[in-house]
C-alpha cells in the first residue's frame, strides 16, 4: 500500500514540531526518516500511526484519506522505541494480543491464533520463547518480539521508532539485515526512524533527511548492498 | 470536553469520562462543603467573624493547637531523622519489623490511639505511675497533647526522609572523606543539606496533620477551657450548642491555617526541585 | 621484616560502632515507648477481665451494630474512592490539560484539612440550618446525623489515598504500553483492562488498603456528622468513645482491640506488598 503525506504540519502549543512536509512513499518501499533528536521524525511517524494528530495537512493510505481514522482503524504495525512489550504477559500472549483484541466475529479461533503466533516466532527465529516474559529476554530478542507482535495484526504498513536505538552495536548490525529480510518477505510498506546515517543508508530504499521540522533532502538508495556507491551530501 | 481544556488531542480515550468522574466526586465530597463553609463566613461578614473569633477561649485554643503541633513536629523531626537513618544505614535484628511498625499510626484509628495513650499516662496507668515520683504529669495536661501528636505524626518525617537517604550516593561521603573531612563534618556539610528539603516537607506534613488532629487528643487532653482545649474540640462544642456561626468562624480560621500550610508544602517542594532536582 | 601495628580503620561512610549502637538503641527505645506501648495497652486493657468479658462486650447488640455500620461504610466509600483514584490518575497521567497542577492540589486538600472542619463543612452544606438542608428535610432526605452523612465525611478524609498512590506509578509507566495496545487494534476499554489495570494492580491494592484502614478508623469527621444515635449512626470508633466516656473500659478496649487487629493486618499486608512488589509501588520510592 502506498502512503501519501501531504503538507503535514504539527504544533505543540506554540512550538512547531513539523513544518508542512510532503512525502510520497511507493507501495512496498522501505524508507528511513533520518535526523537528530527534535527533528520531527518521530512526530511524523506517530502521526502516520494515528498516535498524534496533525495541525494541518493530510495522509492518504492507498489513495484514501486516512487523516481522520482512529489508531485502531489504521492497522499500522508499530514498533516502539523501547518496544512497549506488556510486562505482565508472556511472549506468546504479547504476540497474540492484537488477534484476541478483534471483535468476536473477526477473531480467529484459539488454535488459529496459536498457529499464527508460532509462525511469527519462527519468522523472527525465536521459536522457543513463547512462554517467557519480556524481562527474561535480551534486548535483541525483545526487539524481535515487538516486531512479531506488530506483524501479527496483518498490518497494512510497518512503522518503527528507532528500532535499533536501545541495542549494542553488534546486535544492531545483525538485526538491520533481519529487518530488511522481513520487509522483503512480507512486502509491507515500511517506515523507520533513526538517527544513524549508516543504518539508514544500508537498508532503506529511500532516505529522508529531517532537521528542525523540515525535510532537508531525500535520497533514493540503489538496491540493497550497494549503498556505499552513492554519495550523499551531509547536511 | 476534548477541545476545551485538553492541551493537545490524544489517541487514548476516556478523558471526558475520567474528568467527569473526578469533577463530580470532587465537587460533592470536597468543593461544595468547603464552599458552604466559606459561604457561611461571607454571610456572617468579616467584622462579625472577627468578633466571634476574638475571644480569649478561642485564641487559647488556636494557640494551643498550633503550639502543641509545633512541639510534636519538632520532636518528630529529630526522632524521625534518627529512625530513618538507622533503618536505612544500619543492619540489626528486628530492623524490618521496626520499619513496618513505623506506619502503625497511619493504620491505627486515632480514637484507639487516644484511649490507649490515656490509659498509659493516666495517674494510675503504668507510665503515669512511673512519672509521678518525678513530679511529671502527662495525662490531662498539655504534655498529654504532645504525646498524642507525636504518636500520630511519627511516620511523616520518617517516610519522606527514608527514600532520600536510600538514594544518597556513598560517593559523596567518600569524596568528602578523601578531601580530609572527618565524619561529623561530612554529616553536617554534605549529608544534612541533601536531606533538608525532605526534612522540611515531612515536618510541614506532620505539622499540618497535627494542627487539625482531634481523635487521639481529646481523650488525653482533659479539655479544660483556656488550658487544654484544642481548636477542633471547640468547633464540636459550638456545634453541640447549635451555634453554627461560631463553629463556622473557628472552622474558617483553621481552614486558613490549612491553606497556608498547603502553600508552604508546595513552596518547599518547588524550591527543593529547583535546588537539587528532588521532589 | 618489621610489622607495623595497624590502628583500627576509621569508617568512612558509617559511624563508629559505639555511636551506631547508641543510635540504634535510641531509635528502638523511641519506637517501643511511643508505638509498641500503646498497642500493647489496647490488648492488655481489653483482656483485663478475661476473654469472656471481652467477647461478651463485642457480642452486645450495640457493638454488633457498630461493627456492621463500619463495615458497610467502608464497603461503600472504599470502592468509590478507588474509582475516583483510578479516574484521577488516568486523567492526570495520560493527558495534558489546563489546570492540572491545581487539580492535584485540590485532591491533596483533605490531607491538610482537619477532619472536624470537614464534618463542620458538611453540616453547613446539608444540615437543617442551611437552605439546601431545609429543602432536603422537606423531602424527607436525611443526610446529617444519618448514614449518608457518615459516608460523605468518610469519603472526604480518605479521598486522596488511592490517587496519591497511583499517580506516581502511572507517571513512571508512561503511555507507550497503552499506545501499543491501541495500534494492535484494542479498544480504549480493552487496553485499560488488559494493559493498564494489570500494571497498576499492586499499587491499587496498596492504596485501597490504606484507604480502608482510614475509612474504618475515621473518628473526627464522623463524630461531627453522626449524631451518635446508638445502634443507628455509631461506627466503631464513635462507639469506643461513648463506651469510654461511660467508664465501660473493657467494652471500649475490646472494640479498640478489633480495630487494632485490623491495623496490624493492614500493616502485615502492606509490608508483604512492599517486600514482594516494591518495584511496582510508588510508596516505596517516594522522594
Amino acid at each position: 500500500m502506498n502512503i501519501e503525506i501531504e503538507e503535514l504540519a504539527k504544533e505543540f502549543g506554540t512550538e512547531r514540531a513539523l513544518y508542512p512536509v510532503s512525502i510520497s512513499i511507493p507501495s512496498g518501499a522501505l524508507i528511513a526518516l533520518l535526523g537528530p533528536s527534535g527533528s520531527g521524525k518521530t512526530t511524523l511517524l506517530r502521526i502516520l500511526a494515528g498516535l498524534e494528530f496533525p495541525t494541518s495537512g493530510r495522509v492518504l493510505f492507498g489513495g484514501q484519506d486516512a487523516t481522520g481514522l482512529s489508531v485502531q482503524e489504521r492497522r499500522a504495525g508499530f514498533v516502539f522505541q523501547h518496544y512497549a512489550l506488556f510486562k505482565h504477559m508472556t511472549v506468546f500472549e504479547n504476540v497474540a494480543y492484537g488477534l484476541r483484541a478483534r471483535p468476536r466475529k473477526e477473531r480467529p479461533t484459539e488454535a488459529e491464533i496459536a498457529r499464527r503466533v508460532n509462525r511469527l516466532l519462527d519468522l523472527i527465529q525465536l521459536p522457543d520463547i513463547g512462554g517467557r516474559y519480556p524481562n527474561q529476554l535480551s534486548g535483541g530478542q525483545r526487539q524481535r518480539v515487538a516486531l512479531a507482535r506488530a506483524l501479527a495484526i496483518e498490518p497494512r504498513m510497518l512503522l518503527l521508532d528507532e528500532p535499533f536505538g536501545a541495542l549494542d552495536a553488534k546486535v544492531r548490525k545483525e538485526l538491520r539485515q533481519g529487518l530488511r529480510e522481513i520487509h522483503d518477505r512480507t512486502g509491507l510498506t515500511t517506515v523507520f526512524v533513526t538517527h544513524d546515517q549508516d543504518e539508514a543508508m544500508e537498508i532503506a530504499d529511500l532516505v529522508v533527511f529531517m532537521s528542525k521540522g523540515h525535510i532537508e533532502q531525500m535520497s533514493v538508495m540503489p538496491p540493497a548492498g550497494k549503498a556505499r556507491a552513492v554519495p550523499v551530501a551531509p547536511r | 470536553m476534548r477541545a476545551g481544556i485538553l492541551r493537545s488531542p490524544s489517541p487514548l480515550p476516556g478523558f471526558g469520562l475520567s474528568f467527569g468522574i473526578i469533577m463530580a466526586i470532587l465537587s460533592i465530597v470536597v468543593l461544595l462543603p468547603i464552599g458552604a463553609l466559606l459561604g457561611r463566613g461571607l454571610m456572617i461578614g468579616p467584622a462579625d467573624l472577627w468578633s466571634m473569633v476574638n475571644s480569649r477561649r478561642i485564641w487559647s485554643a488556636l494557640a494551643l493547637s498550633f503550639r502543641a503541633a509545633l512541639v510534636a513536629s519538632l520532636f518528630n523531626l529529630v526522632f524521625g531523622l534518627l529512625l530513618a537513618w538507622v533503618l536505612v544505614r544500619y543492619r540489626f535484628w528486628g530492623r524490618r519489623f521496626i520499619d513496618a511498625a513505623v506506619d502503625l499510626p497511619f493504620a491505627l484509628p486515632t480514637a484507639v490511639a487516644g484511649i490507649a495513650l490515656t490509659a498509659l499516662y493516666a495517674p494510675n496507668g503504668p507510665f503515669g505511675q512511673a512519672l509521678a515520683p518525678l513530679g511529671i504529669r502527662v495525662a490531662y495536661t498539655e504534655a498529654g497533647i504532645w504525646v498524642a501528636l507525636v504518636f500520630i505524626g511519627l511516620p511523616f518525617v520518617v517516610r519522606t526522609v527514608q527514600p532520600v537517604i536510600e538514594q544518597l550516593e556513598p560517593d559523596l561521603e567518600e569524596a568528602s572523606a578523601t578531601l580530609g573531612a572527618r565524619r561529623p563534618y561530612t554529616l553536617r556539610r554534605v549529608v544534612l543539606p541533601t536531606l533538608t528539603p525532605a526534612l522540611l516537607t515531612g515536618f510541614a506534613l506532620c505539622l499540618a496533620r497535627s494542627v487539625g488532629e482531634y481523635g487521639s487528643v481529646i481523650f488525653i487532653a482533659g479539655n479544660i477551657p483556656n488550658v487544654t482545649e484544642i481548636a477542633p474540640l471547640l468547633i464540636v462544642i459550638r456545634l453541640e450548642e447549635y451555634n453554627y456561626d461560631a463553629a463556622a468562624a473557628i472552622g474558617i480560621a483553621m481552614l486558613l491555617i490549612s491553606f497556608a500550610m498547603l502553600l508552604a508544602i508546595n513552596a518547599i517542594q518547588v524550591w527543593s526541585r529547583r535546588r537539587i532536582g528532588l521532589v | 621484616m618489621s610489622v607495623v601495628p595497624l590502628s583500627r580503620p576509621v569508617p568512612v561512610t558509617t559511624e563508629p560502632r559505639p555511636t551506631r549502637h547508641l543510635l540504634i538503641g535510641l531509635a528502638v527505645g523511641f519506637v517501643a515507648l511511643f508505638l509498641f506501648a500503646p498497642l500493647v495497652t489496647v490488648f492488655a486493657e481489653a483482656l483485663r477481665q478475661g476473654w469472656v468479658a471481652s467477647v461478651q462486650a463485642l457480642a452486645s447488640p450495640d457493638a454488633r451494630s457498630a461493627i456492621r455500620l463500619t463495615l458497610i461504610v467502608a464497603a461503600i466509600t472504599v470502592p468509590l474512592n478507588a474509582v475516583f483514584g483510578i479516574a484521577a490518575a488516568w486523567a492526570i497521567t495520560k493527558f495534558d490539560f489546563r489546570g492540572k497542577a491545581f487539580l492535584i492540589t485540590l485532591i491533596d486538600l483533605p490531607f491538610s484539612v482537619s477532619p472536624v472542619v470537614a464534618g463542620l463543612a458538611l453540616i453547613l452544606l446539608v444540615g437543617a440550618n442551611s437552605s439546601f438542608g431545609a429543602w432536603l428535610a422537606a423531602n424527607d432526605l436525611k443526610i446529617v446525623f444519618a448514614f449518608p452523612g457518615i459516608v460523605l465525611a468518610t469519603m472526604f478524609v480518605t479521598f486522596p489515598f488511592v490517587a496519591r498512590e497511583l499517580i506516581p506509578v502511572m507517571v513512571e509507566q508512561g503511555r507507550a504500553e497503552e499506545e501499543a495496545a491501541l495500534t494492535l487494534g484494542a479498544s480504549g476499554w480493552r487496553s485499560f483492562f488488559t494493559v493498564t489495570l494489570p500494571n497498576i494492580r499492586w499499587a491499587l491494592l496498596y492504596g485501597v488498603l490504606l484507604c480502608n484502614a482510614r475509612a474504618m478508623g475515621e473518628f473526627g469527621a464522623v463524630a461531627v456528622v453522626s449524631g451518635k444515635i446508638r445502634g443507628e449512626t455509631t461506627t466503631m470508633p464513635i462507639m469506643i468513645e461513648m463506651l469510654y466516656n461511660e467508664y465501660l473500659s473493657v467494652a471500649a478496649f475490646s472494640l479498640a482491640a478489633v480495630l487494632a487487629l485490623l491495623a496490624l493486618l493492614t500493616l502485615l499486608l502492606k509490608s508483604l506488598l512492599e517486600w514482594r512488589h516494591a518495584d511496582l509501588l510508588a510508596a516505596t520510592r517516594r522522594h
